[in-house]
């Protein structure tokens, strides 16, 4: 009885779930195609990653590009995570603290003025969190033409061994 | 000890409580799926092919057995499933602990920002599964619009 009422409303459920996306405004592919985290198989793309959004590179990517020192690092996260363990040489824009008012011209002090077409590769804690994805669209949206996403962020690279900037102002 | 079990006014109690809270929660996973599918993905628990279908589908099983739960219609079967999901989402939310994953549960406002720590709302599945325990083996079947011949007493 009990297992027969289950099965039942999940028959419901999946009816009501499938059929509802056909005709939702918020509808997904039925099939995601989500690359498994950490299968050293690409960048990691997040579910909510949209079409004419800046480039995901992976951290080997990173990597180089942080070697080649071409690139504008940009951590996103608040300024207290940034101090105890960041990309080295990284520029602060704490996504959630942005100014309103004059937004541009923030942005375009932070990063010190560099041209429209520099490589800037933005990056937050890791896979959880979507200040990249937000910062990088902004980036985007002020004509800068090179915005890259580094999804795996912070954890990806440290966990990778890669050498971590620590401020003496952590903690404080 | 059974009849604290039993008791038709914590049974309620039990109904309105968790399956309120999974009427609540499944509001916002039904109408943003993209960002529930984000969520189910950081718990790294479930096979990429299936995070969609999943998203699609758990919020409504959610929404059916919180409303069968409180009328009181196919009871049993809500009720075991909206333990099975608690049991589940406890798992998940420990092992999420143990990996030192931080994430925002996904449990209401599908990833937004993490306001809500996994410790609290593993404590709140926890006591949440309680409840569902007690309802699951309540005999009670007051104020419930479908009866269930099956349950002695």
């Amino acid at each position: 009885m009990m297992i027969k009422q289950a099965l039942l409303l999940l028959a419901l459920a999946v009816i009501l779930g499938l059929g509802v996306n056909l005709v939702s405004p918020n509808a997904v592919d039925y099939i995601g195609k989500y690359r498994d985290i950490s299968s050293g198989d690409g960048p990691i793309v997040p579910p909510t990653a949209m079409e004419g959004d800046p480039a995901f590179i992976d951290v080997n990517v990173a990597q180089m590009e942080h070697a080649a020192g071409q690139a504008i690092f940009v951590d996103a996260r608040e300024e207290y995570e940034f101090h105890c363990g960041t990309i080295p040489g990284s520029v602060n824009l704490p996504f959630e603290y942005l100014p309103d008012e004059n937004f541009a011209g923030y942005i375009d002090s932070a990063l010190g003025y560099p041209d429209k077409d520099t490589p800037i590769i933005v990056f937050c804690s890791g896979e959880e969190c979507d200040l990249s994805l937000h910062l990088a669209r902004n980036l985007q949206d002020l004509g800068y033409t090179n915005p890259a996403i580094f999804f795996g962020g912070a954890r990806e690279w440290q966990n990778m061994g890669f050498e971590m900037e620590v401020s003496p102002e952590c903690g404080q | 000890m059974r009849a604290v079990i039993d008791n038709d006014y914590l049974t309620m109690l039990s109904r309105l409580v968790v399956g309120g809270m999974f009427i609540y929660a499944s509001f916002y996973k039904i109408i943003e799926p993209a960002s529930f599918a984000k969520s189910i993905w950081y718990y790294h628990m479930v096979p990429g092919s299936l995070i969609n279908l999943m998203a699609l589908i758990l919020p409504w099983l959610e929404f059916l057995c919180g409303i069968g739960l409180i009328v009181g219609v196919l009871y049993r079967g809500a009720a075991l499933w909206l333990n099975a999901l608690l049991v589940i989402f406890i798992v998940a939310l420990a092992s999420t602990i143990v990996r030192g994953i931080d994430i925002d549960c996904g449990c209401f406002k599908a990833a937004e920002s993490a306001t809500d720590s996994a410790w609290s709302s593993l404590i709140r599945n926890i006591v949440l599964l309680v409840l569902g325990v007690q309802m699951l083996l309540s005999r009670s079947q007051r104020w419930q619009l479908m009866k269930d011949r099956t349950v002695p007493g």
